[in-house]
């Protein structure tokens, strides 16, 4: 089931004396992927955290359909991916990831497979202090897709991933989050590019809205298709509007 | 070598020395000492389970109350302050006092003993606990919360499960210090036990006795640690990084409410005090109240003047062994680290060590380096130096291992590493221990004064529980608690006034 557009409406967020969102007016397609990039710490994560429920705008609303998002995540239909791969420590790998449904009140489905997917075959009884911290994060990643969410929102999950697992991830998982609506927050261009449907760029802190692209390629988002030129033009806008933003 | 041999080569040793002298009471023979527990096995066996008896309920009893009183503190954050600062007072009461006041509100039995146990083990159960339940990285509440989960779920799910390595850490703690609380209550008079036969050797000048008696305690003692570490073991199944958070400060407040809260406790503390003794219908004659010991300070003068001296004395021995129990055990700590090769050999017999209640060694020392200052200021030191010793290790190897790396990358020598380094990340488990330290010297010093040298405070409690002298005996457990809680709350201004430098991390 679809729960209906991420609408942010003139949402803005200060810490103390600091603005780190300012004003920012979105709308998020039901069931598309947004990836949102810019520079460090100019509130990316801030404004992920917003629409997780995890923060509280200082001014403007978001609605997820007719939702809040602490209704929405209170159905269980949410449920993202930190930085951080936060696995608690005495469970197991099968463990934490099997915590995902427990959590969201949702049978516990699909947790060999997802192993799998992530690569994590032949680990599923290990604790994550046996883990690298890659495979961590891999774990983090099934736990966030097992309670299948209506709303998944990923944190920078790939950034201790290592190189050729990235790839296999950005090739397998787009098929997972199928009529999900998906928002990824990415320092990789090439990465928001080929699992976005539309990139939105921001700027330094306070965060705006400063580009808005959206990605149309045709055939299947592969490696291959990062060799295209249609592929890099649209690297290329994204990177200027960084630039820009720098 | 194996420990084995080890064991061997030292008993070998200690009874060649003790064939030597045969007069010491320092080294008495090992043979000898096993000799009278072999004579005596059924008289140990006997004392050994009426005294492992009450150390147990007390340890379950004082626990128990740790684990509510934590839950409360963190379910409803704001009695935190009060609720730290009660089960404080109590650990500051001195036991010494206690156990006679005890042994008449409870008259013959195991209540003094199971209640002194309790005691002994209430607040540091509940200080490892607490800083256990709120030992959660932030990330792991955005998880539940994502789910629209709350705090019960928090509870539930992470909090109590994340907690247990620290209730594991804090009831290690609690085993050999329920051993303790339980001998201390069995010198006020109780029937059986391993502290009556102690008292009783002691008396004698029974050197083989007394010796025997310390090894059952001490080997009683350990085990119980042993266990309760084996069960963490089994139970928790990885190794957590035990936080050492320094206490919440009041700076944040205005003075005026600092001192209303100040206030507000000392009213809650005195009106506790008076309900508890009213509620049971208590005699004015044993059970004295607020008011009483008040009236009592303030109108008899030759009584403040006593009393005020005898602290003194007490103070004045207190506050050299306390320093060096500390800075011996800080500086074998930097000895250790410089020198890793001693690791093997030193870890190992100072959590023995640490797991002997002071209680059953006390005797020993005094037998050992006599009645005066030199006697009770060692064992005041030794108190202090064993759990010293340990947290200091586990700090200094707590430095991070990229700054090492880093140092290591200049070529800088162990000296250099150990004061820039390894000292910094060494403090915060420093100042815990030091805090710690305070109630547990003040308890060293009360009962080597009340068992040996006859000077100070502790042989001042000890004639007026005889004489039935319940005003100055009441006065003295205000007094000394004062001390300890101002001690502690010195420590702790010092803790937070150097952590702010060196581990800004770690003060809240």
């Amino acid at each position: 089931m679809l729960p209906g557009n991420i609408i942010c409406n003139q949402v803005s967020k200060r810490f103390g004396e600091t603005e780190a969102v300012a004003a920012i007016s979105l709308t998020l397609a039901a069931g598309k992927t947004t990836a949102l990039v810019g520079p460090s710490g100019c509130g990316k994560s801030t404004l992920l955290r917003m629409i997780a429920g995890l923060e509280e705008a200082s001014e403007g609303t978001i609605r997820i359909g007719q939702e809040t998002p602490r209704t929405l995540a209170k159905r269980g239909a949410l449920s993202m991916a930190f930085q951080d791969p936060s696995l608690l420590p005495w469970r197991s790998v099968r463990g934490n990831i099997a915590l995902g449904a427990k959590l969201a009140r949702k049978p516990v489905q699909g947790v060999e497979e997802l192993i799998t997917l992530v690569g994590l075959d032949g680990f599923g009884g290990h604790r994550p202090s046996e883990l690298s911290g890659g495979m961590r994060q891999r774990a983090a990643i099934a736990r966030a897709l097992v309670s299948k969410p209506e709303v998944l929102l990923l944190d920078e999950p790939f950034a201790a991933v290592d190189a050729i697992t990235r790839a296999r991830l950005n090739s397998e998982l787009p098929a997972l989050w199928h009529d999900t609506t998906t928002v990824l927050v990415t320092h990789a261009v090439i990465e928001a590019v080929l699992l976005a449907d539309r990139v939105v760029v921001l700027s330094q802190r306070p965060a705006r809205v400063i580009a808005d692209i959206e990605v149309i390629l045709d055939g299947p988002r592969n490696e291959a298709m990062t060799r295209t030129t249609a592929f890099k033009n649209l690297c290329d806008e994204v990177l200027t509007a960084l630039e820009d933003a720098a | 070598m194996k420990p084995a041999l080890w064991i061997t080569m030292v008993l070998l040793l200690w009874e060649g020395l003790g064939f030597l002298n045969p007069d010491s009471v320092l080294i008495p023979r090992p043979s000898g000492i096993a000799a009278y527990l072999y004579q005596n096995a059924g008289l140990m066996m006997r004392g050994a389970i009426a005294t492992s008896q009450n150390a147990l309920w007390g340890f379950v009893w004082g626990n128990t109350a740790a684990v509510v009183l934590a839950a409360l503190a963190v379910a409803v954050p704001r009695s935190e302050r009060a609720l730290s600062a009660f089960s404080l007072l109590v650990f500051c009461l001195p036991l010494v006092a206690t156990g006679p006041i005890l042994r008449v509100l409870y008259g013959p039995g195991d209540g003094p003993q199971i209640t002194l146990a309790a005691l002994a083990v209430c607040y540091t159960t509940y200080l490892a606990l607490l800083v256990g339940l709120r030992a959660l990285p932030q990330s792991w509440e955005d998880l539940i919360a994502t789910y629209g989960r709350g705090a019960w779920t928090v509870l539930t799910v992470v909090r109590a499960r994340a907690s247990l390595p620290y209730l594991f850490a804090g009831l290690q703690i609690a085993a050999p210090a329920a051993f303790l609380g339980a001998m201390i209550g069995e010198f006020t008079g109780a029937e059986r036990g391993l502290g009556v036969l102690t008292l009783r050797a002691m008396r004698g000048l029974e050197v083989n006795a007394t010796w025997a008696l310390a090894v059952t305690a001490a080997v009683l003692a350990m085990t119980f640690y042993a266990l309760v570490g084996w069960t963490a073991r089994r139970t928790v199944g990885y190794a957590p990084v035990i936080l050492l958070r320094a206490p919440r400060g009041t700076h944040a407040l205005p003075l005026w409410q600092k001192m209303l809260a100040l206030c507000v406790m000392v009213i809650a503390v005195l009106a506790l005090w008076q309900i508890s003794m009213d509620a049971f219908g208590l005699s004015h004659f044993f059970a004295k109240r607020p008011l009483d010991v008040w009236m009592y300070l303030s109108t008899d003068a030759q009584a403040r003047a006593i009393l005020l001296a005898a602290l003194g004395e007490t103070l004045v021995m207190t506050l050299p062994g306390y320093l060096a129990g500390l800075l011996l055990g800080a500086l074998l700590a930097a000895v250790v680290v410089l020198l890793p090769s001693l690791d093997r050999g030193v870890m190992p017999v100072a959590v023995a060590l640490r797991a002997i209640p002071i209680i059953t060694t006390a005797p020993l020392l005094v037998l050992a380096l006599g009645r005066g200052a030199v006697g009770t200021i060692t064992i005041i030191a030794v108190m202090i130096f064993f759990p010293t010793l340990i947290a200091c290790l586990q700090g200094l190897r707590q430095t991070p291992g990229q700054i090492v790396d880093v140092f290591n990358s200049y070529g800088v020598g162990r000296l250099r590493l150990l004061f820039s380094a390894r000292i910094p990340a060494m403090l915060p488990a420093f100042f815990a221990s030091a805090r710690m330290a305070v109630p547990a010297a003040l308890l060293a010093v009360t009962t080597t004064e009340w068992l040996a040298t006859g000077k100070g405070i502790g042989v001042l409690m000890a004639l007026t529980a005889s004489t039935s002298n319940y005003n100055m005996l009441w006065s003295s457990v205000v007094v000394l608690s004062l001390a300890a809680v101002i001690g502690y709350a010195l420590v702790a201004w010092i803790e937070r006034a150097v952590l702010r430098v060196y581990a800004s991390e770690q003060v809240t």
